[in-house]
């Protein structure tokens, strides 16, 4: 070990030797007979506790600060006004369907993702870690971890397109005008004969997400702060107004409607750490021989010296636990077993973000 | 054509939610009136490390007016310093470089990826400030990067006095930016002549006819009728010297006296805000 070197002179301190061969070193923590650990005290499955603050932001509609460890990401949520007369190729769609068939996800997923209606992106170049600094285009990271929370929002239908609605109804010839909010129109259901909503307009969702600190795993931090944020928003009450024929929103905080946000996924990433460093001789035999650490919630320098990763996303908010993505890269250590467990272990993640969810 | 390295949202352009008038009274009742005395500038909040993998890193919150206004909160990280590429020309002091970005959810309007000009003009200034304080020919042929990610910026909420307002905002952005890049170059080790704090005085018209106009420190826009001028102070306090004057606004030419109060007034917001981050760095040591 680094600190009880024998030779006082040739000891270095932790973090030199970390810097010059980081994989040994990683090794030599994780082969400690008497306290095997990874080099920042955790166990291999141990990940880092987690904190969620939310309504920090006055200007976004929701906002989230999450912080795992030394990853700090802020998500904000901000909510404009898309009129659909200015969504090309547009589809009226009819206003009982909406309401009645309430469980029906194949064409809510078609809405969110046809009009786009949900904008994550994340910003690295905060100078969040050394190799992040700003001035130059997203990275390949910041795109790909964009992407990322972007089809898992859509592939999760986390956000009720319902509340992202704005109805109108025109006003019927004798009565006086009918313009109604949103969940208002279950209501107006019986006289849908005379007078049908019409859907004027649609809420988009700008997620922007700025990592203040990166320190390893940042689409779980990235994720978890994005729901935090979605299940904090509220959207002001909006109408239509045809004399303007814009949509006009009110300011009191009362007529404010909490976005709907199903289920809770949360993500739980892992890598695998192998004996042997990557690079020299990496054929699936040698990988299979060789020994290997699976490292929940890794941090910059694991992410570093390793290339296997797996992501599992889990929602145990049913009663049975829903897998709703697994993602898994770079390696062919975690076969079925391996991810069998895994889930469990994802399992124990959900549960602690749960807690700090309230 | 697009940027297509983000994700861009709909083809169609989105509008940020209009309030109507029916609502607006509400928010008539608002307090015009300053809070707290002239010569005292809001609370803060300064805190070291927020970032462990920079070489130095600081956060600041400055508490809000309190009338659904929104404080400001910045975050400051502090790379090198360290070499230069082998391309740049030989260079016998430190070369700093400096980033302000407003994060897209940090104003009322949402702001885009790409450095505005306001965020460039920020970015001059405060390497104006920070260049005077730093001794730069320690460090030759290296460079220094100070980024600030401006998490919230510091305007109210209402939308109907907002016009004109956005200047004096960002005086007040910078003086906590100036702040905050002191406190993280401290954390980060690089060498000052002394700590350089901003500091924001306002020649204001309050409310009220036969009001004359006054100098405050730290002025929040919305408790004032009307600014009529602003100037934003970096200043070193053992040194006493200005490293950085930004005036705005009109001031009759013929009173100098009234452009040197202002200036005073200026240096003593700076001296307050000093003091902030002196002791926030004492509690860091200590």
């Amino acid at each position: 070990m680094a600190a009880t070197a024998p030779v006082p002179s040739l000891s270095f301190s932790r973090p030199t030797f970390a810097k010059l061969s980081p994989h040994p070193y990683l090794l030599t923590n994780l082969t400690d007979p008497e306290n095997p650990c990874r080099t920042n005290g955790r166990v291999p499955h141990e990940a880092r506790p987690i904190h969620i603050h939310t309504s920090s932001l006055a200007h976004a509609n929701g906002s989230a600060l999450v912080r795992t460890g030394d990853t700090t990401v802020v998500c904000g949520v901000r909510a404009e006004i898309l009129p659909v007369a200015s969504i090309p190729q547009y589809r009226p769609r009819e206003p009982t369907y909406n309401d009645e068939n309430t469980g029906d996800d194949s064409t809510d997923v078609d809405e969110l993702k046809d009009y786009d209606l949900l904008v994550p992106n994340i910003e690295l170049a905060t100078g969040c870690a050394p190799q992040f600094l700003p001035g130059v285009p997203p990275t390949t990271l910041a795109q790909t971890l964009s992407t990322r929370i972007y089809s898992l929002l859509h592939s999760c239908k986390v956000v009720d397109p319902k509340g992202l609605r704005v109805w109108y109804t025109p006003p019927k010839e004798t009565k006086e005008e009918g313009a109604m909010e949103v969940d208002e129109a279950q209501e107006e259901e019986e006289d849908e004969e005379e007078t049908k909503p019409e859907l004027k307009a649609y809420w988009v969702l700008y997620i922007d997400l700025l990592f203040v600190s990166f320190d390893g795993n940042p689409f779980d931090a990235a994720w978890t702060a994005v729901m935090a944020a979605l299940r904090d928003t509220k959207l002001p009450a909006a109408r239509w107004d045809p004399d303007r024929e814009a949509v006009v929103c009110s300011r009191s905080e009362e007529a404010k409607t909490a976005l709907g946000v199903r289920g809770l996924p949360v993500a739980c990433t892992a890598t695998v750490f192998l004996e042997k460093e990557h690079g020299e001789d990496s054929g699936t035999s040698a990988e299979r021989k060789s020994r290997h650490w699976i490292l929940l919630d890794p941090d910059r320098l694991e992410e570093s010296l390793c290339k296997e990763t797996v992501t599992v996303v889990v929602d145990c908010s049913g009663e049975e636990t829903k897998v709703k993505s697994i993602e898994k890269h770079g390696g062919t250590v975690i076969g079925r077993e391996l991810m069998r467990g895994f889930v469990g272990v994802a399992e124990g993640r959900w549960r602690e973000v749960k807690e700090a969810s309230k | 054509m697009a940027d297509r390295r983000r994700i861009n949202g709909p083809v169609g352009t989105t509008i940020p939610p209009i309030y109507d008038d029916a609502s607006e009274k509400k928010s008539e009742g608002v307090k015009t009136t300053r809070s707290r005395p002239a010569n005292v500038i809001r609370k803060m909040y300064l805190k070291t490390g927020v970032t462990p993998s920079a070489s130095g890193s600081a956060y600041l919150e400055i508490e809000s007016s309190g009338n659904g206004g929104s404080g400001l909160k910045l975050s400051c990280s502090v790379h090198g310093p360290r070499a230069l590429p082998r391309s740049t020309p030989f260079s016998p002091h430190i070369i700093l470089s400096t980033h302000v970005k407003f994060a897209p959810f940090a104003t009322k309007q949402r702001r885009g990826y790409i450095r505005d000009p306001i965020e460039r003009d920020l970015g001059t200034h405060l390497e104006a400030a920070l260049r005077g304080s730093i001794i730069a020919d320690r460090w030759p042929k290296s460079g220094v990067d100070i980024i600030i990610s401006i998490v919230e910026g510091e305007q109210d909420r209402e939308t109907s006095k907002a016009q004109g307002i956005e200047a004096w905002d960002t005086m007040n952005a910078l003086s906590g930016c100036i702040t905050v890049a002191s406190a993280a170059l401290a954390d980060a080790g690089i060498d000052c002549v002394d700590t350089v704090a901003g500091g924001v005085a306002a020649l204001v018209q309050d409310a009220g006819d036969d009001a004359a106009p006054s100098i405050v420190v730290d002025p929040i826009p919305s408790e004032h009728e009307k600014v009529l001028a602003a100037c934003c102070i970096a200043y070193l306090p053992t040194r006493q010297e200005v490293t950085n004057l930004w005036f705005k606004g009109d001031l009759p030419a013929s009173d100098m006296d009234l452009y040197s109060q202002l200036v005073e007034k200026g240096i003593q917001a700076s001296k307050s805000a000093n003091w902030v981050l002196v002791d926030c760095l004492n509690e860091t040591v200590g």
